[in-house]
């Protein structure tokens, strides 16, 4: 009986993935292959019994997966992806642990009574560098309390330090941005790329599927979503055919879709100037609505996005230089943005940070 | 108008309506995950029991606080949602009884949904975190948009009745239920359903973007009652509507207590199909269209029903 009850349990498991720069396609074999067991994505770590982490992570990013494994309530597990093709066994492995009483029951002794009563790697110090765990003065359980401001209407606000990334569901690879939030808008940025590497980001279609698919996750619409995650599965496993209908489909749903208009049109609209000011490429102009549908586009196969697939061409190196200037750009992009159109506007330029350490392997 | 004939049921019966309750919003849960499945390319069967393999998961997993939670409160807020889905059906009718036959049930009702209001809000603030407090805000600006025209839809089949009482509501669609000549008012109701059980398109506060917003750090039990409770609000939203717009009981062949199950029923399973077809609906733009076209769209159905009323002595 409560051997049964464990089995079932197992199948209802969440899965958390952090992800590395340069590890889109090993996520993305990970997201296929718990989706295929019956498991889903979780969308923080109170929610996933399973941590996933997709490529290799650098120190900075690796401390953050850290402590993000120290949030996980358990039982949880913990594997790491390097390739693809490894994603469903690690899984496996992941399952094994999950359904391992003894050795859950040891984890669960070794982390005490609760959060901050300190992870099994101990307190080393190196966990103060999102700069609000230090002792104030008006800190009830060592958290200072909100600083107030002049918002944009005048008014007196708290204003919190919150930081988006690195481990976040539908966020570029290792960025963060540390946003000081009057409220729910995004008063001011600061961007920063925490260093890991990856196997690739794949072709330069399947990575605009991603993007769409992450876009339309983000736009609450998860039928699309996980078309356009069909689609991209297809498009890695080279088989065009079969992305080229899904994606025909998705696109025609997407473009006829009077919600999702209402809700993206207008959205971080980025004109000639705008673009020529920031140094960015020409298919990024628009707004999150006319993004999306190039994301699509480009899915199915428009020269929009180019030589991504090869290192060593001139164009690759013209979208490095391209992410690179989105990255440089978003603080300026998501200011005075609330948090859910920030978001979006994030996920419509869909940056692929640092490319130019994805070779860098350790 | 005569009075409807209604019994009060002796109190054990409650028992049995919560169970009614848990199955519709299990089989609305069941009902999705198929939905999902298809979507997602996976066998639905895999769908059909991952509430039930969720729920088991959830049983499973550790309680988790967050550093200067405010525990009681967060808790309440989860825990709440389901017991205001009970008090809502409290006041349904099923066949001949109702656990509580109010004069003034419509307005139990209305209050019972104000109560969600708090709920979701402490489930958000509770937790002491950024993104959870955003998503609760978040519910707070939603339910601005939405709780007026909901309140004016709840009006008009009580104008038409005569009557604030459940079972004079039912009993006066005779022959014409109020979803034909008040389908503004139905369109109104239902959108303020899914609203207020934070699904669909109205799910923004638990947003993915906010990684979960008000769910952001429950686990566990805390997780399950929350969401649990999400699935009784939309089944108690269903199954107040068949009293209130479908014609409460009526129906060939079968009793009565058989129709307002198969009604409430065929509503929830229409509400969890249409929701997916549509992306979420960003606070800010429904506050928009609450106040701007909902609203003055509810009031004008509310000047037919009225002049209807009047019209007919």
């Amino acid at each position: 009986m409560g051997l049964s009850l464990d089995r079932l349990a197992l199948g209802g498991t969440r899965v958390l993935v952090a992800e590395a720069p340069g590890a889109r396609v090993v996520r993305a074999a990970v997201e296929r292959a718990a989706l295929g067991r019956g498991w889903g994505l979780a969308s923080s770590p109170a929610q996933a019994g399973v941590l996933v982490v997709c490529g290799a992570p650098q120190q900075r990013l690796q401390e953050a997966v850290d402590r993000v494994w120290d949030q996980l309530p358990g039982p949880r597990a913990r594997v790491g992806v390097l390739v693809p093709q490894d994603a469903a066994p690690a899984l496996e492995r992941a399952a094994g642990h999950l359904a391992d009483r003894a050795e859950q029951r040891r984890d669960a002794d070794a982390r005490g009574a609760g959060p901050g009563a300190g992870g099994e790697e101990g307190d080393d110090g190196g966990h103060g560098d999102d700069g609000d765990m230090s002792d104030m003065g008006m800190a009830p359980a060592g958290v200072p309390l909100a600083g107030g401001d002049e918002d944009r209407d005048g008014l007196e606000m708290d204003v919190l330090q919150v930081p988006l990334g690195p481990v976040l569901p539908a966020w570029p690879a290792g960025l963060v941005l540390r946003c000081a939030l009057h409220g729910d808008v995004v008063a001011s940025a600061e961007v920063e790329v925490l260093a890991g590497s990856g196997p690739g980001g794949g072709s330069a279609a399947s990575r605009a599927a991603d993007g769409a698919a992450r876009l339309l996750a983000l736009a609450g619409w998860d039928d699309a979503a996980a078309a356009a995650r069909r689609a991209r599965d297809a498009l890695l496993d080279g088989d065009d055919a079969r992305a080229g209908h899904v994606l025909e489909g998705l696109r025609r749903r997407v473009a006829r879709s009077r919600a999702l208009r209402w809700q993206l049109r207008g959205l971080g609209r980025l004109d000639g100037a705008a673009l020529a000011e920031h140094g960015l490429p020409g298919r990024l102009g628009g707004d999150v609505h006319d993004r999306l549908l190039a994301l699509l586009d480009a899915a199915a196969g428009d020269p929009r996005y180019t030589g991504e697939g090869d290192p060593d061409s001139a164009a690759a190196a013209d979208a490095a230089a391209a992410d690179a200037a989105v990255v440089a750009a978003l603080p300026a992009l998501v200011a005075g943005l609330d948090l859910a159109a920030a978001r979006l506007v994030v996920a419509s330029l869909d940056p692929e940070p640092v490319p130019e350490r994805r070779v860098a392997r350790g | 108008m005569a009075e409807a004939a209604v019994e009060t049921a002796a109190a054990p019966w409650a028992l049995l309506a919560a169970v009614l309750l848990g199955a519709l919003a299990l089989g609305a849960a069941c009902l999705d995950g198929v939905l999902a499945a298809c979507a997602e390319g996976v066998p639905a069967r895999v769908g059909l029991r991952a509430p039930v393999a969720r729920t088991a998961a959830l049983l499973r997993q550790r309680r988790r606080t967050t550093v200067a939670a405010d525990g009681l409160l967060q808790r309440a807020g989860g825990g709440g949602l389901v017991v205001a889905a009970l008090l809502m059906v409290a006041v349904v009718p099923l066949g001949g009884h109702a656990l509580a036959d109010l004069p003034a049930g419509v307005v139990w009702f209305n209050a019972m949904d104000v109560l969600v209001w708090a709920l979701v809000w402490l489930a958000g603030w509770g937790g002491d975190s950024a993104l959870a407090l955003v998503g609760g805000y978040r519910f707070l600006a939603q339910a601005l948009a939405y709780e007026l025209p909901l309140m004016f839809a709840l009006t008009a089949p009580a104008v038409a009745a005569g009557s604030l009482r459940v079972a004079d509501v039912a009993a006066a669609q005779d022959g014409l239920w109020h979803v034909v000549w008040m389908p503004v008012a139905f369109a109104v109701y239902c959108a303020g359903v899914v609203a207020f059980s934070v699904q669909g398109p109205f799910a923004p506060p638990a947003g993915l973007d906010l990684a979960g917003g008000v769910l952001t750090e429950a686990s566990g039990a805390d997780r399950l009652l929350l969401q649990a409770g999400r699935y009784a609000l939309l089944a108690a939203g269903a199954a107040f509507a068949v009293p209130l717009f479908l014609g409460g009981g009526a129906g060939p062949l079968l009793p009565g207590w058989a129709w307002v199950l198969l009604k409430a029923g065929l509503l929830l399973a229409a509400l969890v199909v249409l929701r997916r077809r549509v992306p979420a609906v960003r606070p800010d733009r429904f506050l928009e269209a609450g106040w701007l076209v909902l609203l003055p769209a509810v009031l004008l159905q509310l000047l037919v029903v009225a002049v209807v009323v009047v019209g007919r002595g």
